[in-house]
């Protein structure tokens, strides 16, 4: 799983910076104040931030580094400062933490406080306390630098190894209300306590009529001091270890005995936090907080029927997606992902115990949050106000927890932690699910049971394998398939078919522009993956059969397998290998498989293929198409009943199936085949049908429709290039071949109409076109013309390719065009169009490739095959 | 008042308070020669400036509103993140038109990217920008670290620039350069006239003009084109609010150019008039009165009857609308007093949209303006270079022969020059009542003091001492965000920005506290007694 969607570039950041994490900690020390040893904009932004977030003034001073500190050295300016604070605000204590430009510079801010701190003991004789606190903004989050800062303080002031009899409780970055709510469970226990870092005042401080310049509270720095002798340290922070770990210092230096407990969020977490407690002192849990635990029980048992539709994406600083994510998962919540944008890799180890575990990414964006968001079909969004975006975009409602959030008030007065807390943030979960719920219920409701429209799906198994499956399902057509040209050689002859590989315009199976080696296929769909993260479904689909090269097929598969376990194979044959290779593609973890069967009649087979080849031998005529047929549904009894999800093509050829498909659905439905698709015959030039008449749209829905009442008809086929990528519909695969082709900086003037829906991509038919895009080229350059109206010539099924006088009309339209260029052209206009000199392009993907390529067929003045 | 402020810089270390009290003046309209202060100068480490860094001017103010330009900060995550969609600067794309205003783009440089360069990571950045975004222009800027280790962010635009056929122009806007966003400002001006002014071939009409310094916070960007566009003039370019660098590319081909914020864009308004003959107008858009005088004003530049009736046709439409909504406001905000402390212009504007009210404005500041913007550009002789100011690139350009058109006949010129003030700015002291009081650089320590004084009943500043006013009981408007509201700009604008006072001082919760100074004597003294 890659972290983000680009490897050097961080879309809309899910993270903040260490000097951050540093001022949060010091802003929960009594009479304290911080300075941040650099240029002056990174303590005015973080203010900026901070503000906006507590809703109380945040005052962090700057060394105010300007050009020539950056050279000299920054000592100076940093004293200065120093010397400042002191006079204007008497702080007890000053932090001084370095940003990217001191750490660059290679200030010594170790030396340059100690020194500090001699004289001004000298000048003023009043003790300020100096932490030097190594904040480098590229070395980590807001989160190691919240962790580090109290470490350094700690490091700094625990001295005092006299044995007493208080608890030191290291919270994380969590909000005044969170450590109010911490204080009053330990008040109820009665013990003695140290909270480190106490923002509980300092960042939410009430109203009063004098205003201090340094807000009152804190922890205060005689308890620091004793730290280094208390009876335990819980500290706060399962995934918080080494040297930015208060509590690790502690235990090594002094032996106070550390205990680690998550955010106490949700009702385990809050159980291993009083248990910790208990276990430290001996005491009891007291009895208003086993209340608590019981009301919140109450509460998730009285709203589990709502939360179990929920299925939430969390993200925020590791601990408190943590904290959340096991939440989610005790209340039925299901957590599609947890995301951080620190590097912490721990949070997917500490899951491992979980039953359902989720998938974690770290050192990530909110571009990848997003994209995950949106492909897991997340119905609530859980983290700081950052997740707007997504919100505003994907219409994913968010509930708002942690640092920063900008765009409500009284994120610093939230609770969301013990029973009391949890509860709190459960039921605004629970809230906004139903929110949700009711505004779009009825619509729901009646879309899904009272709409004659959708059907309902033949099984469930079927249905949950096929769902992402864009050739099996229609509602997959977002999910990226590819198609890897990897089985060159076929052994059977259709007579439908010609497969000359080399032209780029046929999308029609069996034809494809190049044969990859498996390597070759490996390589391809890693390219492709990192472009097309919704690149789901991998599938051989020729240029000839995928049985009759199994060892290139099964290789290729095993290879792509060991990179990306997660991608669903399947595999297109004509079945005649299928029984004897079933097992082994069974074993290769193939879930879809798609036999081409036009027949299920020896004597209406034998006029579709002219030879069979098997095991050396060549049979023709009936025996040929007996033999194909009998592997074929012997194969695909077997493969169903494996639990191999099994889609049967049909290709509709008139004058010799049309009247026996019924048949022919009928039989595979009875060997437990999901879905049949029946596809009109495309006379290849060349082929045996050539000459054969096409089948067209109405008499193609009319057959689906007759054969519906047995089985599942596929509406949506595209009729794919064996080296199709991409969407249904939407072959960029031109883009991606092997050898894409270079745009010719030709002499000539041309003008090109174009069937385009987005005006981006060639993505229209052009009987169902309402306007063309003009676009003219010389030498190279490819511009935009005009868009040109016109009648729609082909308005309906059952009129399209009938009447000549509305495609003359049309053709008249575009008469000064060399070219058109369409996704698909019906046989007649085509007819009609070469016979006017107008060169018929069907083609796919992005206009500028496709007017390259038609400029590259005229030029050449090479008889494409599609120009028929 | 003199002594007040005495006392309150008194209390600094000696250096510090010789360095301070040459920023605060009070306004005294019998002095011989016009009034000095100190500004742009290197902000006192330690004392809690509202001053931001030169990325911020570059990046985040200028730059960050094009809304089509993918604005790449090179450099450790903060940054980027910090000005990510906290400036309100809103855009409205139309058609297939990109929007990257809702975007942050870091390179999100690692220790060892600060160790061995961080340039091939920005080429690739490049890369995956151009390859999923498809933008026309990309800006890279620089944070602190990318100046110290060297990266050469400009060849690698110019090779980006050839090699994917786009604008790609860097910006060494390292925050530490200069003495506060100012130096960014001038930085992000002369990257655009060199790179991007002049490069369009968009076809004009009559009444051509750029919007120079228009920020679109809340919309006023909007209110103001409306009006514009109402009176029948065409809009080239916005620079930068709502606007495109595709527009910008054009702006050559303007008539004038009209300056809303003097401070952060003179210098393009400066260099167009010497590169392609454009003069500028000063204009303010906040306040009624103020709105009135800058479309007159601009219509005499054009000089054309109907253009000059249809301006005040615009007037007189435009005030039916308002007039009685802003008196039932005015009743209600009559007498009371301001302080303002804001950027580098708004602390200026502000006071005429405050005086249609009648409200009087007895404290303004600039966070990081210069001498011109307080004395007038008269004082720009007098401005000595230093430092700081030589390490920012004081841009020559030359007239551009094929470009170069002057609008005005030499004898327009002359008539016009005084009378709508071209090219010139006057600056705010001269504007200010006797015995007010101008700081510049304000910080955090004498907002607090300054309050306990001046007991102003609206404080108007940023979010990082909108809570200081709140926790002293006074009512504080942010004039960078507006609290979440806007326009204020134009006409309408001003109707929103009425209300949202009226509102503001008169909500039930000021009735319930007490100040602390109307049970204190005046100067000094502590409080005896329960809260």
């Amino acid at each position: 799983m890659k972290n983000k969607n680009f490897v050097n570039l961080n879309i809309n950041p899910c993270k903040m910076c260490m000097p951050m994490g540093a001022v949060m900690a010091l802003k929960g020390i009594e009479n304290s104040m911080i300075i941040l040893h650099g240029s002056q904009g990174c303590s005015t932004y973080i203010r900026r931030h901070m503000a906006g977030h507590y809703n109380e003034p945040i005052d962090v001073g700057s060394s105010s580094l300007s050009e020539e500190g950056t050279v000299y050295g920054g000592e100076a300016n940093l004293k200065k400062g120093l010397i400042n604070m002191i006079k204007l605000y008497s702080p007890s204590i000053i932090g001084v933490a370095t940003t990217c430009l001191a750490e660059t510079i290679g200030e010594d801010i170790k030396r340059i406080t100690e020194e500090f701190k001699k004289d001004n003991m000298i000048v003023s004789k009043k003790a300020v306390e100096i932490v030097p606190i190594s904040t480098p903004g590229y070395g980590g989050t807001q989160f190691e630098g919240f962790y580090g800062a109290l470490t350094s303080i700690v490091k700094s002031l625990s001295d005092d190894k006299t044995k007493n009899e208080s608890i030191n409780i290291i919270t994380g970055c969590l909000n005044p209300g969170d450590i109010r709510n911490i204080k009053s469970i330990l008040d109820q226990f009665k013990v003695k306590y140290t909270i480190l870092p106490d923002v509980s005042d300092t960042l939410d401080s009430p109203y009063k009529k004098e205003y201090k310049k340094i807000p009152q509270g804190g922890t205060k720095i005689e308890d620091i001091r004793k730290m280094a002798g208390a009876k335990a340290t819980i500290e706060m922070g399962m995934t918080v270890t080494g040297n930015i770990s208060p509590g690790e210092y502690l235990s090594d230096k002094y032996k106070v005995p550390l205990h680690r407990c998550p955010y106490p969020i949700g009702i385990r977490n809050t159980d291993v936090f009083l248990e910790t407690i208990s276990k430290i002192t001996g005491k009891r849990t007291p009895k208003k907080l086993l209340e608590d635990r019981g009301r919140l029980l109450d509460g998730m048992i009285d709203s589990h029927k709502f939360n179990g539709e929920g299925r939430a994406v969390i993200f925020g600083d590791p601990e408190i997606s943590y904290g959340v994510g096991r939440l989610c998962l005790e209340n039925g919540i299901k957590p599609l992902l947890i995301a951080t944008g620190s590097s912490n890799k721990s949070i997917t180890e500490l899951l491992k115990k979980e039953k359902h575990t989720p998938l974690v990414i770290d050192d990530t964006d909110f571009d990848t949050i997003r994209k995950h968001a949106v492909e897991l079909k997340a119905n609530l969004l859980i983290g700081n106000s950052d997740g707007k975006f997504i919100t505003e975009r994907e219409g994913i409602p968010l509930v708002r927890i942690g640092f920063p959030i900008h765009d409500r008030v009284g994120a610093q007065r939230s609770n969301i932690v013990g029973y009391n807390g949890s509860l709190m943030l459960l039921d605004n979960m629970t809230n906004t699910l139903l929110e949700n719920k009711y505004n779009k219920y009825r619509k729901e409701m009646y879309g899904k049971y009272f709409s004659e429209t959708v059907k309902k799906e033949e099984t469930i198994t079927a249905k949950e394998k096929t769902l992402s499956h864009p050739c099996f399902s229609g509602g997959a057509c977002k999910v990226a398939r590819m198609h890897i040209p990897v089985a060159p050689s076929c052994n059977i002859k259709c007579n439908y078919c010609n497969r000359k590989y080399d032209c780029m315009n046929e999308s029609r199976p069996g034809v494809t522009s190049e044969v990859l080696s498996p390597k070759e296929a490996l390589d391809k769909y890693l390219t492709l993956k990192e472009k097309m993260p919704n690149l789901k479904v991998l599938g051989i689909a020729g240029p000839g059969d995928a049985l009759a090269n199994f060892e290139n097929t099964i290789k290729s598969l095993e290879l792509i397998k060991e990179v990306d376990p997660e991608v669903i194979f399947c595999l297109s044959t004509n079945g005649l290998m299928l029984p004897y290779y079933a097992d082994r593609i069974i074993e290769a973890g193939i879930s879809h498989i798609t036999v081409t069967i036009n027949a299920v009649d020896p004597e209406i087979g034998k006029k579709i293929y002219s030879e069979v080849n098997f095991g050396g031998k060549k049979l023709v005529g009936k025996k040929a198409a007996e033999f194909l047929i009998g592997n074929q549904l012997s194969g695909l009894s077997y493969m169903a009943s494996k639990g191999i999800v099994c889609k049967v093509n049909i290709v509709m050829i008139k004058g010799i199936n049309e009247r026996h498909i019924e048949e022919v659905v009928k039989e595979v439905k009875s060997r437990g085949v999901f879905i049949s698709n029946i596809m009109p015959l495309i006379p290849a030039k060349g082929s045996s049908f050539e000459n054969m008449p096409q089948t067209n749209n109405r008499e193609l829905g009319e057959m689906r429709k007759k054969c519906e009442k047995y089985l599942k008809q596929m509406y949506h086929c595209k009729q794919c290039r064996a080296d199709a990528v991409g969407i249904l519909g939407k072959d960029v695969s031109s883009q991606f071949s092997k050898s894409a082709c270079s745009s010719l900086k030709s002499n000539k003037e041309y003008t090109f109409a174009i069937a385009t829906e987005s005006g981006m991509i060639i993505d229209k038919h052009f009987g169902h076109v309402d306007e063309f895009y003009i676009y003219s080229s010389k030498k190279g350059e490819i511009k935009f013309i005009e868009k040109r109206s016109i009648e729609k010539y082909c308005t309906g099924v059952s009129d399209c390719d009938d009447e000549d006088s509305k495609i003359d009309r049309l053709i008249k339209t575009i008469n000064d065009c060399d070219a058109v260029l369409a996704l698909r052209v019906g046989y007649s206009p085509q007819k009609k169009m070469l016979e006017k000199g107008i060169k018929v392009i069907q083609t796919c993907g992005s206009i500028k490739d496709g007017v390259n390529y038609a400029i590259e067929v005229l030029e050449k003045k090479e008889t494409c095959k599609t120009v028929i | 008042m003199k002594k007040k402020i005495d006392k309150i810089v008194e209390n600094y270390p000696a250096a510090v308070f010789k360095n301070r009290k040459e920023h605060i003046i009070v306004k005294d309209n019998n002095t011989e020669e016009p009034q000095k202060i100190k500004a742009n100068t290197r902000t006192v480490p330690g004392i809690i400036t509202n001053r931001g860094c030169c990325y911020a001017g570059c990046k985040g103010v200028v730059l960050g509103p094009l809304r089509d330009a993918v604005v790449l900060t090179h450099g450790p995550i903060g940054c980027g993140y910090y000005t990510w969609g906290t400036r309100r600067n809103k855009g409205r794309t139309e058609g297939d038109e990109k929007n990257f205003l809702n975007y942050c783009f870091s390179t999100d440089l690692q220790e060892s990217d600060i160790v061995f360069g961080g340039e091939k990571k920005l080429k690739k950045a490049i890369k995956e920008a151009v390859e999923i975004f498809e933008p026309k222009t990309i800006f890279i800027c620089s944070t602190c670290p990318v100046g110290l280790i060297g990266d050469d962010i400009h060849s690698i635009a110019s090779e980006a620039e050839k090699e994917y056929g786009i604008k790609v122009v860097s910006f060494s806007c390292e925050g530490y350069k200069g003495v506060s966003q100012s130096g960014g400002h001038h930085i992000a001006n002369n990257g655009l006239i060199k790179h991007i002014i002049g490069t369009g071939e968009k076809v004009v009409g009559k009444f051509a003009i750029n919007i120079l310094g228009e920020y679109n916070i809340g919309g006023d960007g909007w209110e103001i084109e409306r009006i514009l566009r109402k009176i029948g003039y065409e809009i080239v370019s916005l620079i930068p609010g709502n606007g495109t660098v595709e527009d910008l590319k054009s702006a050559h081909k303007a008539d004038l150019n009209i300056i809303q914020c003097h401070r952060s864009i003179n210098y393009i308004g400066e260099m167009m008039g010497t590169k392609y003959g454009q003069d500028w107008i000063k204009v303010n858009f906040i306040g009624v009165k103020s709105t009135i005088k800058s479309l007159r004003n601009i219509a005499k530049y054009f000089d054309d009857s109907d253009l000059i009736a249809r301006t005040e046709a615009v007037i007189e439409e435009e005030l039916k609308e308002i007039t009685y909504k802003l008196e039932e406001y005015k009743k209600m905000c009559e007498g009371k007093t301001a302080a303002l402390f804001v950027g580098g212009s708004r602390a200026h504007h502000y006071q005429h949209i405050l005086k249609d009210l009648g409200i009087k404005t007895i404290l303004a500041g600039y966070e990081f303006a210069h001498r011109d913007d307080y004395e007038g550009r008269e004082a720009l002789p007098d401005i000595k270079e230093d430092g700081d100011s030589k390490n920012i690139e004081n841009l020559e350009v030359t007239k551009d022969p094929e470009n170069y058109k002057l609008f005005l006949t030499k004898e327009q010129y002359e008539k016009l020059k005084d009378e709508i003030s071209l090219n010139y700015y006057s600056g705010m002291i001269k504007e200010m009542d006797n015995g007010s009081i101008v700081v510049d650089d304000l910080n955090h320590y004498e907002t607090e003091e300054l309050l306990k004084i001046l007991k102003p009943d609206i404080f108007c500043s940023g979010i990082k001492d909108k809570y200081i006013a709140h926790k002293a009981g006074i009512f504080s408007k942010q004039l960078h965000s507006y609290d979440y509201s806007g326009p204020y700009a134009g006409f309408k604008g001003s109707v929103i920005f009425a209300r949202d006072i009226a509102m503001g001082i008169t909500t039930p919760a000021w009735d319930m506290i007490t100040p602390p100074w109307k049970t204190q004597p005046m100067l000094e003294g502590s409080y005896i007694g329960g809260n």
